[in-house]
């Protein structure tokens, strides 16, 4: 990963009317990054990312994609700098083929009509739409438009690649094909900043993240950190005997057991202060007979819903 | 070596072609539907015509109402057409979701407007000379074949009129949507302060002298003329006033478009339909 920036915003504020849209949000994506921008829905991820293609004018800050400052991102030279996959379909000309849709764009781009049919050849071939190059996209299935606009996304192989919930719609193969086909594009120097609501699928696919609620930075890191910030030391266990946690004292551990849903077991969240040996003698003496013992990992789930719930809590 | 910008904006236009021409070969039965409309309207004014005394058309440069008519129904409905095209290709880019993929290449916003509207504007007059054929054939009328060139002369000094006003209905429909009926309004009021379909002393005596400035009245006058074998002269008449308004209509257009771009950036809106 090279120390430049490919995406860097500083402070940066939007908001419409009396709505804070965004409020001082910092985020830098370097090439060959997957950076996740994750946020329940209003949370200003797709403002943020209409912001980066100009679309939309901060109220204050700063944004620079590729070093070209936000004035100068709407200017025709600058626009060959990212590529967007918008999160709507509705986003390709339905009665041309997915090969006329693409040649039409890359005119737009300035290609001449024969680079513009190679290209758009090359890049169906990459999402897998090769065999539906001339289908007209009204036919096309959610997942095949979708592909069809990453592909629209790549025709220019921009440095930038700005992509809008790719996945939220669609079933687990075709998300995990969106998700293969922005590694492939990142692992080739990409710098790819991709919204999403999709807690689950961004640990294996983001190198980093943003958590974005109500138009504030709740957190910058990687996933990872993103976990370990927030790990609450949750147990799984299983014991000889189930038990009915409420059947014990309020102030017992054995009343903080959690029977888990699917199975025998149970999840027990450690108190502040209270180690895992102190907590199995604990248990014991309140005549629980703890059978296996092993750590639940904090979920990036539990730290996105931590983040972001905070002031329904 | 660089191009100029213009020849590189230029070099877009084709596709644009392209894309509508495939758009309009994928619904035949409206290309049908309007090739029906246009015979109705020249039958509907045909009987209307049996009503009217020719004499009252002296000077017109037409021998009988449906050929005065039939000169009407082709350059309004051209203007129609174009005018309506530009704001409904804004409108179903908004609709479509394509606006702000089309915006976000490196396309002048300009070179998209005209964009939109080059397969009409080549299409359209085409359209205008084979309808013109078929009625002079099934009505007998006494048009010339030499006249074909001169309305096509007049057709395409109204172009940058009509593009004019098209880019203004286009800007007001990116700022306040379903404004495509304001381009059709102006396009109705034009038409109908103009001898399209009767004599201008037909109209109330203060619409007059406004119907006469008329673009749309002055290019009429000078293709019924043309097409009834009067020479070149009434093309060139024709041509020196409707420039000027175009060059206005043309400055009007860009400055609306620019500044209602300009203004959906800064609200955030421009994807919105």
């Amino acid at each position: 990963m090279t120390t430049t920036a490919a995406i860097t915003i500083e402070g940066v504020s939007r908001s419409f009317g009396s709505k804070l849209a965004l409020d001082d949000v910092d985020v830098t994506v370097f090439p060959g990054e997957i950076h996740a921008l994750l946020g329940p829905n209003g949370a200003g991820k797709t403002t943020l990312i209409r912001v980066i293609v100009g679309s939309v004018k901060p109220t204050k800050g700063s944004v620079a994609v590729m070093g070209v400052p936000w004035s100068d991102l709407s200017k025709p030279s600058s626009r060959t700098l990212f590529g967007l996959v918008a999160a709507s379909d509705r986003s390709a000309y339905h009665r041309l083929s997915g090969l006329e849709n693409l040649m039409f764009f890359g005119r737009l781009y300035g290609l001449s009509k024969r680079e513009a049919r190679r290209r758009a050849l090359e890049v169906l071939a990459q999402v897998g739409l090769e065999d539906a190059a001339n289908v007209r996209t009204g036919v096309y299935s959610h997942g095949m438009q979708k592909r069809l606009t990453m592909a629209r996304a790549m025709l220019m192989e921009p440095p930038v690649l700005l992509v809008d919930e790719a996945t939220h719609d669609l079933d687990p193969a075709g998300a995990r094909r969106v998700r293969e086909m922005l590694r492939r594009a990142a692992d080739q120097g990409a710098a790819i900043l991709w919204a999403t609501q999709r807690v689950d699928e961004i640990r294996d696919t983001a190198d980093s993240v943003t958590v974005l609620d109500r138009g504030r930075v709740k957190f910058t890191g990687t996933v990872d950190l993103l976990a370990r910030s927030f790990d609450r030391h949750r147990y799984r266990l299983e014991l000889a005997t189930p038990v009915d946690p409420d059947s014990f004292n309020g102030s017992s551990l054995a009343s903080r057991l959690e029977p888990l849903a699917h199975s025998d077991g149970y999840l027990l969240t450690l108190p502040d202060g209270v180690s895992l040996g102190q907590a199995i003698i604990a248990l014991s003496q309140d005549g629980l007979d703890v059978t296996a013992c092993r750590l639940e990992r904090s979920d990036v789930e539990d730290a996105f819903l931590e983040l972001t719930t905070e002031v329904d809590r | 070596m660089k191009q100029p910008e213009v020849v590189t904006e230029a070099r877009k236009l084709p596709a644009f072609f392209r894309r509508d021409l495939l758009t309009a070969l994928s619904y035949r039965t409206a290309f049908v539907l309007d090739w029906g409309n246009l015979l109705v309207q020249l039958f509907l004014f045909s009987l209307i015509g049996r009503l009217v005394d020719p004499a009252t058309l002296e000077g017109t440069g037409s021998s009988s109402y449906i050929e005065f008519t039939a000169v009407g129904i082709a350059l309004a409905g051209f203007m129609q057409l174009a005018m309506g095209r530009a704001t409904a290709s804004v409108r179903e880019e908004q609709l479509m979701g394509t606006l702000e993929s089309v915006l976000l290449t490196p396309t002048r916003p300009i070179t998209f407007t005209l964009g939109s509207v080059t397969y009409d504007l080549i299409y359209i007059p085409i359209r205008t000379v084979i309808f013109l054929t078929i009625a002079s054939v099934i009505f007998d009328l006494g048009f010339t074949a030499a006249g074909i060139a001169g309305v096509m002369v007049i057709l395409f000094s109204f172009i940058p009129f009509v593009w004019g006003l098209g880019m203004v209905a286009a800007g007001l429909t990116l700022t306040i949507r379903k404004a495509s009926v304001i381009g059709g309004l102006v396009g109705l009021g034009l038409t109908l302060g103009s001898n399209t379909y009767f004599p201008i002393e037909v109209l109330p005596a203060w619409l007059q002298p406004i119907a006469r400035a008329n673009p749309l009245t002055v290019s009429l006058d000078a293709a019924r003329l043309v097409l009834t074998g009067e020479g070149w002269g009434p093309v060139w008449s024709a041509v020196q006033p409707i420039l000027p308004l175009a060059v206005v209509a043309l400055a009007l257009g860009v400055v609306v478009l620019h500044l209602s771009l300009a203004r959906e950036r800064s609200k955030g809106t421009l994807g919105q339909y």
